[in-house]
């Protein structure tokens, strides 16, 4: 026992221990993807979506957050709600079946790296810290296990309902998954083929080396996109839940947080499958243009460009609240004072912020010149170095993975739903073809061009 | 008449999907961007806290108009009780003091949890006496009885949230033309 504690250094512990709490990224984004899609849809529909509920702070006023505390309070209205099931179920499945996709959920994240593998001298000593948390050959065919998993979730819960939606509900997801990951697969094999490894790592360090997976396969890009798509089950592919047919799906006998769950496990799978989007196809964690070395060797630099991004980010967003204060000082509305002070908290703490960030920026550019000893004909750097690479590159991952979110919510509210037939005609006459031909003429190009 | 609608056939491109939904997608992504970037453009309003504006002739909550010495004009004729598809409207009749009256009116409640605001009563009135031209629209009330409005709760409206051109309602007490209103009328109110 001790020689497994001993055979690795203090920090090494840390940080391998600190790596589970990525185990919660999936869960963290559901926090901004409800928001995200009920106000882009709200926005895309020319409504304002919801913005009604406030936090009172005492002594300051309201807090609206932007309409955030509305799913908050939704979320704690399913959290108090009366756990109800219908007379007759197998009470056990029933209630097991909305934490299966949550559950799923939580472990899938151990296979993305999260950063490019740490190098730094700590002491004597030279650490090495891979950039997921299992490190693992299998890396993104664990992945698809997993995530394939979560449709027992909806199947369970079709069986257990005793209902004749449920039921249908239930056996369209498994069909549309076993269509659905076969294309997933396929159409992601011609990027494997290009990198000769399974390995997400590999794979995002194969596109930092040469070029984005989007840019070597925009054919693969789009099936797999579709397949991603299809597999979260969400409009124009909702047919497991098909409201014009199906009352709700598999989770119509569902209420309260058995509902709730349903609900979160399909908006970290969004997560999760648009991280994974963002690994295979956008370069994942790496940064477009800059090579990993670069970073490290201008870390200051590197900081300090990181913090001009938040300060214009920040200016950006303080101008739209300026703007819409000027309109909303000018209009009729009874609650004008509340919405000003709420905004004006807001424009304090920005201005902080940029000031934080500017100072902040300007002092890492100036001060931050690491010290880096060479090992193996390779600089290497200490810690701060390597937390500093981490923390840009998992922030670039994050954008990217938002930027899919988006994507999601994006096509969702604008395609109508395909018919039960067109999605599957879709999945095996369509894509999985697609997916074939792209994967011969990726294996013959690459045979010709690179001789593998 | 029958009117027959060709439509025209799709071409390749359309019948691809892909980019028809790329154009879809562009279309959406402009009215996302609009909302998130010019917030305050977006045809919706927070109702509570921003009333909409209603138009004069919208059909909203009930008044009685007003003579230049402040009682109802109305003459307890019935014709807007008989004219109600709704029966919601009640009145009693009451001989007038005034001597070119014939009668006055001793009641008159609108039930307007049962009115369905068709305005039959307004355009039956043969002397002008009801309008519904109030603006209005949302009245909550906690009990069943209190959507029963009196008369008096009719006839409490204030000139001067009425145009200038509207030379009836000015007429009433309180309005820009009561007083040459009431030396035409003929009467002094002490």
């Amino acid at each position: 026992m001790m020689e497994i504690i001993q055979s690795k250094h203090w920090v090494e512990w840390l940080i391998t221990i600190c790596k589970f709490g990525f185990a919660f990224v999936p869960v963290i984004f559901i926090l901004l993807l409800i928001p995200l899609e009920r106000r882009g849809a709200g926005f895309i529909q020319d409504r304002q979506g919801p913005n009604r509920s406030y936090f009172k702070i005492p002594y300051f006023g309201r807090i609206r957050l932007f309409g955030w505390v509305q799913n908050a309070c939704d979320g704690l209205k399913l959290f108090f709600k009366e756990n109800y099931s219908p007379s007759g179920v197998n009470k056990f499945i029933f209630s097991i079946a909305p934490a299966i996709p949550f559950a799923i959920v939580l472990i899938s994240p151990c296979v993305i790296p999260w950063f490019a593998p740490m190098v730094f001298t700590m002491g004597d000593e030279v650490i090495r810290i891979s950039g997921q948390t299992v490190d693992t050959e299998v890396g993104i065919l664990l992945l698809f296990g997993l995530s394939s998993l979560s449709a027992f979730g909806a199947v369970l819960a079709g069986w257990a309902s005793k209902s004749k939606y449920s039921l249908l509900g239930g056996l369209r997801t498994s069909a549309m998954t076993i269509s659905y990951e076969v294309c997933l697969g396929l159409s992601i094999m011609g990027i494997l083929l290009l990198v000769g490894s399974f390995r997400i790592d590999e794979i995002i360090a194969w596109q930092e080396a040469n070029v984005w997976g989007i840019v070597a396969q925009p054919v693969a890009f789009f099936c797999f996109l579709i397949a991603m798509i299809a597999e979260t089950g969400r409009a124009p592919f909702d047919v497991a839940e098909g409201e014009p047919e199906l009352v709700a799906g598999f989770h119509t006998e569902y209420g309260a947080m058995q509902f709730g769950l349903f609900y979160m496990g399909e908006y970290s799978h969004i997560g999760i499958n648009s991280i994974l989007v963002a690994c295979l196809f956008l370069g994942g964690y790496s940064v477009p243009f800059v090579t990993t070395e670069t970073i490290q060797s201008n870390i200051g630099i590197s900081l300090a460009v990181l913090c001009g991004i938040f300060v214009v980010a920040i200016l950006a967003f303080l101008h739209l609240l300026y703007r819409y204060a000027r309109w909303y000082k000018k209009s009729a509305a009874s609650n004008k004072q509340v919405i000003l002070r709420e905004y004006s908290l807001y424009k304090i703490l920005g201005w902080a912020a940029v000031v934080v960030f500017a100072v902040a920026g300007v002092a890492s550019a100036l001060f931050f010149h690491p010290q880096f000893t060479v090992i193996d004909g390779q600089p290497v750097y200490g810690i701060g170095v390597a937390l500093g690479t981490a923390l840009i590159h998992i922030l670039v991952l994050l954008v990217k993975a938002i930027f899919f979110c988006w994507i999601w919510i994006w096509v969702r509210w604008t395609l109508p739903r395909f018919r039960y037939d067109h999605v599957m005609n879709l999945g095996w006459k369509v894509i999985l073809n697609i997916a074939l031909v792209n994967l011969v003429l990726t294996a013959l190009i690459a045979k010709l061009l690179g001789g593998i | 008449m029958v009117r027959q609608i060709k439509q025209k056939p799709m071409n390749w491109i359309e019948r691809l999907y892909i980019f028809e939904a790329f154009r879809g997608l562009w279309t959406t992504l402009k009215h996302a961007l609009r909302g998130l970037l010019r917030y305050e453009t977006l045809p919706t309003v927070p109702y509570p806290e921003i009333k909409p504006e209603i138009s004069r002739t919208y059909r909203a909550k009930h008044r009685l108009m007003l003579r230049p010495d402040g009682t109802p004009r109305c003459v307890a004729c019935g014709m807007c009780a008989t004219a109600c598809p709704a029966h919601c409207i009640f009145l009693e009749a009451a001989p007038a003091e005034d001597g070119r009256i014939e009668k006055r009116v001793l009641r008159f409640d609108i039930d307007h949890l049962v009115c369905v605001f068709c305005g039959l009563c307004v355009e039956a009135c043969p002397v002008d006496a009801l309008r519904m031209d109030t603006c209005d629209t949302s009245y909550v009330f906690r009990k069943r009885e209190d959507f029963v409005t009196p008369m008096y709760q009719l006839m409490s409206w204030d000139p001067k949230d009425y145009p200038q051109d509207d030379l009836q309602s000015q007429m009433a007490p309180g309005g820009t033309k009561n007083k040459q209103a009431l030396d035409a009328w003929g009467l002094k109110v002490n």
